[in-house]
C-alpha cells in the first residue's frame, strides 16, 4: 500500500511535465501570437512554468521555465533571466536558447556565458549577495528566447511570489505555478486580484497547489497609478514551519510569528558596556518621563551612529551587537534600532523592534498572511496615549518624525508577549503644510524684489530640512528649480531655521529678478502668484484602466503682499476664483490695500484618496484650472 | 644672499607642514576645527592626501608600491560618508601578476575631554570584493565617526604594471588642503606625468642615486645601484570639485596627474619606445594583429558586398550609404568599447554582431573594397575623456573615415539610428586619429561643421475669445534627428504624443503624423500636428495682448549659474527657425507689433533675429535663434546669458490687437 502511494505520486509530476514540455514547443515560433496578445506588447510570455518543490522545512527547489518572444529592444526586459544568489541559495542550473521568428534555433546559453556579479543597490557598502543574469544582445527581433533555471535553497520563509504580470507592456500566453509541500509544513497562500483575470486554480490541496493564467493582455502603464500590487495578480506563499537563513521557524499567527523572531533573531544582541550605561543614565539624569527620556537617548544615537550598510555574513535578519555598535559607530537599520532599544533599556523605557515597508509609497504589511515580510526596521516607543515610532538610521530627522517613508501604513511591532500588526501615524491633510508670508514689489522697468518666508510642516517638512545643510551652490540651484517659473531669478539673502522639536522648517529668502514684468507699449504685465505656482501638466489618458491615488494630502496658504510701481494705474486683476472638488480646494482673493498696494491670498487643500481610473480626467481637469489661475496676470497701464 | 633667503622660506615651509603630514600626527587643533577655513561650506576635507610610488627589485624584476595616505576631516554629517572609503584595483592582466591592495593603519581620532581619542579599524571593517574580469575592489568603514572627528589610512597598491599607474587626484567633490604625490623612478624607465585640470602643479625634479638590495635564486644577497629620478608634484589648498551644467565629463577638469611610461632602458637591451607622438601611437595601434590584420581580411563579406553593389547607381555618396546601411542593419553591437577586435571581425560577422571596433573594421574594409578610400579614426568617448597625450590608452572606440566626393565623411555603424556623417553624441568628443594603411596618420576634429537644424512652420488662427489653434509642421535634422529616434523612434505612439502634449502645454496633440522617422536617417525627420491653446493671449478691456511667438516662447534662460568656471559643451552647433502666421480674428485691427531686432553674442556664438510683420489681418513672425558652437570656454558664459536674457525678453513683448 505504501509503496503503490508513493509510486503515484512519483509518477503524477512527470507526467504532466511531459505533457507541458509537448505543449511549450509551440510557442517557439512567433506566427501563432494571437493578435490579442500583440496590442500594447513589447513581448509575449508565451510559457512561464514555476515549479516550487518544497522538499522539507530546509530544502527548496525551484525550477524556472520561460518561453518570451520578444517584439523589440524595450521588451527585453521581459525575459526576467535574472537569478540572485547567497549562501544559502544555489543556482543548479541555468540556460537559455534563442529561436527567429520561424522557431529555428539561433543560439545556445550555457551558464558559463551567463554574467555573475555582486548585488549592491547603491547604499550598500559591501555584500556577499551575487547574481546571475543574461545578457545577451539580439541581432533579430522579433525572436523567442526559452529560459530555464533550476534553484535550491534552504531558505524556506521566502517562497518566491507568483505574478504572472511581472511588467507592463508585457502580455501572458501562459503562466503557471505548481508547488509541492510535505503536509506537516503548512503551505499556504493568499490571492490577490485573481478575479479580474483568467486565472484557474487546478489543484488547492494542502500538499499540493497550482495555478493557470491565460490570454493576460499587455497593460500599459499610467501615470499617477497606483501600485502594482492593488490591480494586477499576484500570490503569497508561506509555511508555518519556515527556514530563515539556517534558523527554523514555526508561526501560525503574528504573535507566534513574534515570538519566535524575538528568541530566535534579536535576543542575546543587547547586551551594553557597564561605562555606555552609567554614560546614558547620567544623560538623562533626574527625568522621568519615559518620552522626554526617550528623546534624549534618540539625540545620543544620532550624534553618535552613522547608517552604514553592510549585508555580509548574517545577512538581512539578525542586527549587529547593541555592543558592537557602541563599540563602532555604524550599524544598518536593524543594528542602529537594536541599539537605541537597547539603550533605552538601560535607562527604564520599553520601545519595540518594528518590521516594515519603508518605502515613499504606502505598503502595507500583509497583515492576514503570517510570513517573513518587509525591508526595513524601526523602533517603537509606546507611551500611555500613542506610539512614537523612530527612524534611527537618520543622524537629523526630528524624534518620532515619519513622514514619506514609514508612515500611514500596516507594520509588525515585536512586543515581548508576540507580535502584532499596527498602523503608523497618519499624516493628515491639513497638517502637511506650506505656509508663505511676505512682500514684493516691482519697479517701473519691470525688475521685482521681494521678502518671504515661507513654513513647512508635516509632509512638506521632510524633503526641505536637508537644505540647511547643502552647499551654496546646490541651494541656489534648488531655488532656481521651485522657483523655476522666474527668469533670472537672484538670491541675496537665504536663512533657514529648523524647529526639531515641532518638525518645521522656516526659510527667510530676499530674492530679486529682472524683466520679471513683461513691458509692451505702455502696459505691463505680469503674473500675480509669485511664490507658489502649480505647473505640473498632468497628462490626458484617453481610456484609462487603472486607479489612481494621492497618498498624501497637503495644505499650502499664501498672503503676499504686491507693491505696484508708481506711475502704473491697474487696468485688470485676475478675478477671485474658488474651485471646490473631490480632490480638493482651492482659493484665491485679491484684494486692494490702497492705490499702489494689493493683497493676494491663496489657500490650496488638495485631499488624500484612493480614485477610480474614470475620474482621472475631472482631476486632470481640475489640476489644470488651477495651473491655469496660478499663472493669471495683471496688466498695468502707464499714466 | 638669494640663497639664504631660499634656505629660509624652505626651512619655513618645512617646519609648518613637519607636525602634521604624517599618519598618526594629527592635531588637536585640527580635531577642534568647526569649519574648513577655504570653504566653510565643505561638509568635509581632505587634510592631506600623499602618495609615493617606488620600484622594488625581486628576484624576477621590478614590481611597484604605490603607497597613498590620507587625512580627512569630517565637518558636517553630510560628510560622514567619508568615513566609508572604496578603492578599485586592477587584476585579470594578460601575462602579469593581479594587483594587490591592502589597508593599513587606519585610525579614527575624536577629541574626548579635550584628549585626543584614537580607535583603530580592525578587520570587521575591512572589505573586499570582486567586481568583474578586470576589476577587484577593497574598502573600509572606519569606526567611531563623528561630526568632528578626524580619519587617517594608508593602501598600499603593489601592481607589475609599469605601463600605467593609477592616476594621482589632487582635486576631489570636497576641498583638499594640502595634495602631495611622489616617484622615485630608477633609470631604466622613462614616463611622461600627463597633468589635467585648470591649475598648474608645483613640480620638482631632480637625479639621485638610488639602489636595492635582494636575494638572487640561491637566496645570495646582492646589491645593486643605478640613478633615479626623484619627482614630487604638490598642491596647496585645491577647491571642491563641482559638478556644472552642460559640462562633458567633469574628470577632464580634476586636477590629476597620469603616468604613462614612454621607453625602456635597461643596460645591455636595446632601448624599447613605448610611445610619443600621435604618429607613434597610430603606428603602435595599427601594429597590433587585433587591428590592421582585421582591416586586411575580406574573404567573409565579399558575396554579400556583390549583391549590395548590384544595383547601386556607382557614384561614390550612393555605394557608401548603401555599403553604410547594410552593415548598420546587419551587426549588433554588443554594449562593449575599445578599438581592437576581441574575437575577429570574421565571427563577428557570422554572428551579426561585434563590439565597436570589430563593426566599424568591418565598415571600413567593406567600403574600400566598394572603391572608396576609407580609413579607421580612433578616438575616446566623452566618458573616456578627452585625449590629451599621445598614448594608446586615451583612445576606446574606433569608427570609419571614407572619402566621399572629395570630402572626408565619418561613419558609425554600431548605433541604429546613426548616419553618414552623423556619429554617436557619446563620441563627439574633441578630435580623433585618422590612420591609414601606410601606417601614417592625421588629426580629424569631431566637432560637427554644420549646424543641425529644426525648422518650424506654423498657421495659426486667433478668435476673439483669445483661443489659438495652429496647424505645426517641423523639421528636425542631423544631430537633432538623431537625439529624436533615439529618444522615440521605439516608444508607442500616443506616449510620445503626451509627452509632447506635456512640452507644449496644451491637453492633447491632434492630427499627429510623422514622416521619415525610421526610413531614411540621413534625411530629416517631418512632423505635422495641430496645437490649441487659450492661454497665449491676455485680454484688457478692448485689446488683446498676443504672445507673437505662441507656443514657441523661450521661457527660461538655459544659464542659470552665478559663477562659471568650466567649459560649456554643446555638443554641436543648433539652429532653431521659426515662422510662424497668424490669422487676427473679425473685428480687431494689429495696434502695435514689436520691433524687428538682431541680439548677437561676441563672435556670433549664438545669433537671435527676430521680426514681426504686420499687413491688414495677418501677422508673421520670423524668428531664428542659432548656436554655432559645440563648446565655448567658461568666460564666454556671461555672454550667453546675457544673450538669452535679451531674446526672452524681446519674445516677451506683445502684439497689441484692438476692437474695432
Amino acid at each position: 500500500m505504501d509503496k503503490f502511494f508513493s509510486m503515484k505520486h512519483f509518477f503524477l509530476p512527470f507526467f504532466i511535465a511531459c505533457v507541458q514540455l509537448a505543449a511549450a514547443q509551440n510557442y517557439l515560433t512567433c506566427l501563432n501570437i494571437p493578435d490579442s496578445l500583440k496590442q500594447n506588447a513589447n513581448a509575449i510570455v508565451r510559457w512561464d512554468q514555476t515549479d516550487i518543490d518544497i522538499h522539507s522545512q530546509r530544502n527548496m527547489d525551484i525550477r524556472k521555465k520561460r518561453v518570451v518572444t520578444v517584439l523589440n529592444e524595450t521588451g527585453m526586459a521581459a525575459i526576467d533571466a535574472y537569478e540572485p544568489y547567497d549562501k544559502r541559495t544555489h543556482v543548479r542550473s541555468i540556460e537559455a536558447t534563442v529561436y527567429d521568428a520561424f522557431g529555428n534555433e539561433i543560439k545556445k546559453i550555457k551558464k558559463k556565458d551567463f554574467r555573475d556579479q555582486c548585488i549592491l543597490d547603491g547604499v550598500t557598502l559591501f555584500s556577499d549577495n551575487r547574481v546571475v543574469y543574461l545578457d545577451y544582445i539580439p541581432t533579430q527581433y522579433p525572436f523567442t528566447i526559452v529560459y530555464e533555471c533550476e534553484v535550491q535553497t534552504s531558505n524556506t520563509a521566502q517562497i518566491p511570489r507568483w505574478r504572472p504580470m511581472g511588467h507592463y507592456f508585457v502580455s501572458v500566453e501562459k503562466s503557471l505555478l505548481q508547488v509541492t509541500c510535505p503536509q506537516e509544513l503548512g503551505l499556504k497562500k493568499q490571492e490577490h486580484n485573481f478575479s479580474n483575470f483568467n486565472i484557474k486554480k487546478i489543484v488547492e490541496k494542502d500538499t499540493q497547489l497550482s495555478y493557470e493564467a491565460s490570454g493576460l493582455l499587455a497593460q500599459k502603464e499610467e501615470y499617477f497609478s497606483v501600485n502594482y500590487n492593488k490591480i494586477f495578480p499576484w500570490a503569497l506563499l508561506g509555511l508555518e514551519k519556515f527556514n530563515l537563513e539556517g534558523v527554523d521557524g514555526t508561526a501560525k499567527t503574528w504573535k507566534e510569528f513574534g515570538k519566535w523572531y524575538a528568541e530566535s533573531l534579536l535576543s542575546d544582541t543587547e547586551e551594553l558596556p557597564d561605562a555606555t550605561i552609567a554614560k546614558v543614565k547620567t544623560l538623562v539624569g533626574a527625568e522621568s518621563d519615559p518620552i522626554k527620556k526617550a528623546k534624549i537617548i534618540y539625540n545620543y544615537v544620532q550624534q553618535k551612529s552613522r547608517y552604514v550598510s553592510i549585508q555580509v555574513g548574517i545577512g538581512g535578519f539578525k542586527p549587529m551587537l547593541a555592543k558592537d555598535v557602541d563599540r563602532l559607530g555604524y550599524g544598518d537599520c536593524k543594528a542602529l534600532t537594536n541599539y537605541t532599544k537597547a539603550l533605552l533599556g538601560a535607562v527604564g523605557v520599553p520601545s519595540y523592534h518594528t518590521v516594515l515597508y519603508g518605502d515613499h509609497d504606502k505598503i502595507d504589511m500583509e497583515s492576514e498572511f503570517i510570513s517573513v515580510q518587509g525591508n526595513h526596521m524601526i523602533l517603537c516607543v509606546p507611551s500611555d496615549t500613542e506610539y512614537y515610532w523612530l527612524e534611527c538610521t537618520s543622524q537629523d530627522v526630528p524624534f518620532g518624525y515619519q513622514a514619506n517613508f514609514t508612515d500611514d501604513r500596516k507594520v509588525l511591532v515585536i512586543k515581548p508577549e508576540g507580535g502584532e500588526i499596527v498602523k503608523t501615524q497618519n499624516y493628515r491633510d491639513e497638517s502637511n503644510t506650506q505656509f508663505c508670508n511676505g512682500t514684493y514689489k516691482l519697479t517701473t522697468d519691470g525688475t521685482f524684489s521681494a521678502k518671504i518666508q515661507m513654513d513647512s510642516e508635516g509632509s512638506q517638512y521632510g524633503p526641505k530640512y536637508h537644505l540647511e545643510h547643502r552647499r551654496p551652490n546646490e541651494q541656489e540651484a534648488y531655488y532656481k528649480a521651485f522657483l523655476s517659473h522666474i527668469n533670472n531669478l537672484k538670491i541675496s539673502k537665504m536663512t533657514f531655521s529648523n524647529d526639531k522639536e515641532s518638525a518645521r522648517f522656516t526659510e527667510k529668502l530676499d530674492l530679486d529678478a529682472i524683466q520679471y514684468a513683461t513691458i509692451t507699449g505702455n502696459k505691463m504685465l505680469f503674473p500675480i502668484n509669485a511664490f507658489n505656482r502649480y505647473d505640473g501638466n498632468i497628462k490626458r489618458i484617453r481610456n484609462r484602466k487603472t486607479d489612481f491615488e494621492i497618498q498624501r494630502g497637503s495644505y499650502d496658504k499664501d498672503e503676499v503682499i504686491v507693491e505696484l510701481p508708481t506711475g502704473f494705474t491697474v487696468e485688470s486683476l485676475p478675478e477671485n476664483v474658488q474651485y471646490d472638488s473631490k480632490f480638493g480646494q482651492y482659493k484665491t482673493e485679491i484684494l486692494k490695500k490702497d492705490e499702489s498696494t494689493l493683497i493676494y491670498k491663496r489657500t490650496f487643500l488638495l485631499k488624500k484618496g484612493y480614485y477610480q481610473h474614470n475620474e482621472y480626467e475631472a482631476f486632470r481637469l481640475y489640476m489644470e484650472q488651477i495651473a491655469k489661475n496660478d499663472n493669471a496676470k495683471i496688466i498695468l497701464n502707464k499714466i | 644672499m638669494n640663497k639664504a633667503i631660499f634656505l629660509f622660506i624652505f626651512i619655513g615651509f618645512y617646519q609648518l607642514h613637519a607636525q602634521k603630514l604624517e599618519l598618526g600626527k594629527v592635531s588637536i587643533k585640527e580635531l577642534q576645527e568647526k569649519v574648513c577655513p577655504t570653504d566653510t561650506s565643505a561638509a568635509a576635507a581632505i587634510l592631506f592626501t600623499k602618495a609615493k610610488t617606488v620600484y622594488i627589485y625581486e628576484k624576477q624584476g621590478f614590481y611597484l608600491n604605490h603607497i597613498y595616505e590620507y587625512r580627512i576631516k569630517i565637518y558636517k554629517k553630510e560628510g560622514l560618508k567619508w568615513a566609508n572609503f572604496k578603492m578599485p584595483y586592477r587584476i585579470g592582466y594578460e601575462s602579469i601578476r593581479d594587483d594587490a591592495l591592502n589597508f593599513s593603519e587606519a585610525i579614527t581620532y575624536n577629541l574626548v575631554n579635550n584628549e585626543i581619542a584614537k580607535t583603530k579599524l580592525k578587520n570587521e571593517g575591512s572589505f573586499k570584493r570582486n567586481v568583474n574580469k578586470y576589476w577587484d575592489e577593497a574598502g573600509i568603514t572606519m569606526p567611531n565617526v563623528n561630526v568632528g572627528s578626524v580619519i587617517e589610512f594608508r593602501y598600499i597598491i603593489k601592481s607589475d604594471n609599469m605601463v600605467k599607474y593609477p592616476v594621482f587626484n589632487f582635486q576631489y567633490d570636497i576641498p583638499v588642503k594640502y595634495a602631495e604625490y611622489k616617484t622615485e623612478i630608477p633609470e631604466f624607465f622613462v614616463y611622461n606625468p600627463i597633468f589635467s585640470g585648470f591649475q598648474e602643479v608645483d613640480t620638482q625634479a631632480k637625479v639621485e642615486l638610488g639602489y636595492q638590495n635582494y636575494d638572487d635564486k640561491n637566496n645570495q644577497g646582492l646589491h645593486m645601484s643605478y640613478r633615479q629620478v626623484n619627482s614630487v608634484h604638490k598642491l596647496e589648498n585645491v577647491p571642491a570639485l563641482k559638478q556644472e551644467q552642460y559640462l562633458d565629463n567633469i574628470e577632464n577638469y580634476r586636477i590629476s596627474v597620469d603616468y604613462e611610461l614612454e621607453k625602456t632602458r635597461f643596460p645591455e637591451v636595446p632601448e624599447k619606445i613605448f610611445t610619443q607622438t600621435w604618429e607613434d601611437v597610430a603606428r603602435v595601434i595599427y601594429k597590433d594583429k587585433d587591428f590592421g590584420q582585421q582591416l586586411g581580411k575580406k574573404d567573409y563579406f565579399l558575396s554579400d558586398l556583390r549583391l549590395v553593389l548590384k544595383n547601386n547607381d556607382s557614384t561614390e555618396a550612393s555605394k557608401a550609404k548603401a555599403v553604410f546601411k547594410f552593415v548598420q542593419n546587419k551587426m549588433n553591437w554588443d554594449g562593449t568599447y575599445g578599438y581592437l577586435a576581441e574575437k575577429g571581425v570574421e565571427k563577428a560577422y557570422h554572428e551579426n554582431s561585434g563590439n565597436v571596433a570589430e563593426i566599424n573594421f568591418i565598415l571600413v574594409s567593406m567600403l574600400n573594397y566598394a572603391g572608396l578610400n576609407a580609413n579607421p579614426v580612433l578616438l575616446s568617448t566623452i566618458d573616456h575623456g578627452i585625449p590629451v597625450y599621445p598614448n594608446r590608452t586615451v583612445f576606446n572606440y574606433v569608427v570609419a573615415a571614407a572619402d566621399v566626393d572629395g570630402k572626408t565623411v565619418l561613419f558609425d555603424a554600431t548605433n541604429k539610428y546613426t548616419a553618414p556623417g552623423i556619429l554617436r553624441l557619446s563620441t563627439l568628443n574633441w578630435v580623433g586619429r585618422l590612420i591609414r594603411g601606410d601606417q601614417s596618420s592625421i588629426e580629424i576634429n569631431l566637432a560637427p561643421s554644420t549646424a543641425s537644424k529644426v525648422s518650424n512652420n506654423v498657421m495659426a488662427v486667433l478668435d476673439a475669445t483669445g483661443k489659438v489653434t495652429a496647424k505645426v509642421r517641423r523639421q528636425h535634422s542631423d544631430y537633432l534627428a538623431l537625439q529624436f529616434r533615439e529618444k522615440y523612434g521605439n516608444l508607442n505612439a500616443q506616449a510620445y504624443q503626451d509627452d509632447l502634449a506635456v512640452h507644449f502645454e496644451v491637453a492633447a496633440i491632434e492630427g499627429y503624423a510623422v514622416e521619415n522617422k525610421l526610413t531614411d536617417f540621413s534625411k530629416p525627420i517631418v512632423e505635422t500636428f495641430n496645437l490649441a491653446s487659450d492661454n497665449l493671449v491676455e485680454r484688457a478691456n478692448d485689446q488683446l495682448l498676443v504672445d507673437p511667438m505662441l507656443f514657441f516662447s523661450t521661457a527660461k534662460n538655459p544659464f542659470q549659474e552665478e559663477k562659471r568656471t568650466l567649459p560649456v559643451y554643446f555638443g554641436f552647433p543648433k539652429h532653431q527657425k521659426y515662422n510662424i502666421f497668424i490669422d487676427v480674428p473679425q473685428g480687431y485691427k494689429i495696434e502695435s507689433v514689436p520691433k524687428a531686432v538682431t541680439i548677437a553674442t561676441p563672435e556670433n556664438v549664438m545669433l537671435f533675429s527676430y521680426k514681426v510683420l504686420a499687413q491688414e489681418n495677418k501677422l508673421q513672425i520670423l524668428a531664428s535663434l542659432e548656436n554655432n558652437a559645440s563648446v565655448v570656454s567658461a568666460d564666454f558664459y556671461e555672454a550667453m546669458k546675457e544673450f538669452y536674457n535679451k531674446a526672452i525678453e524681446k519674445q516677451n513683448e506683445k502684439i497689441i490687437l484692438k476692437k474695432l
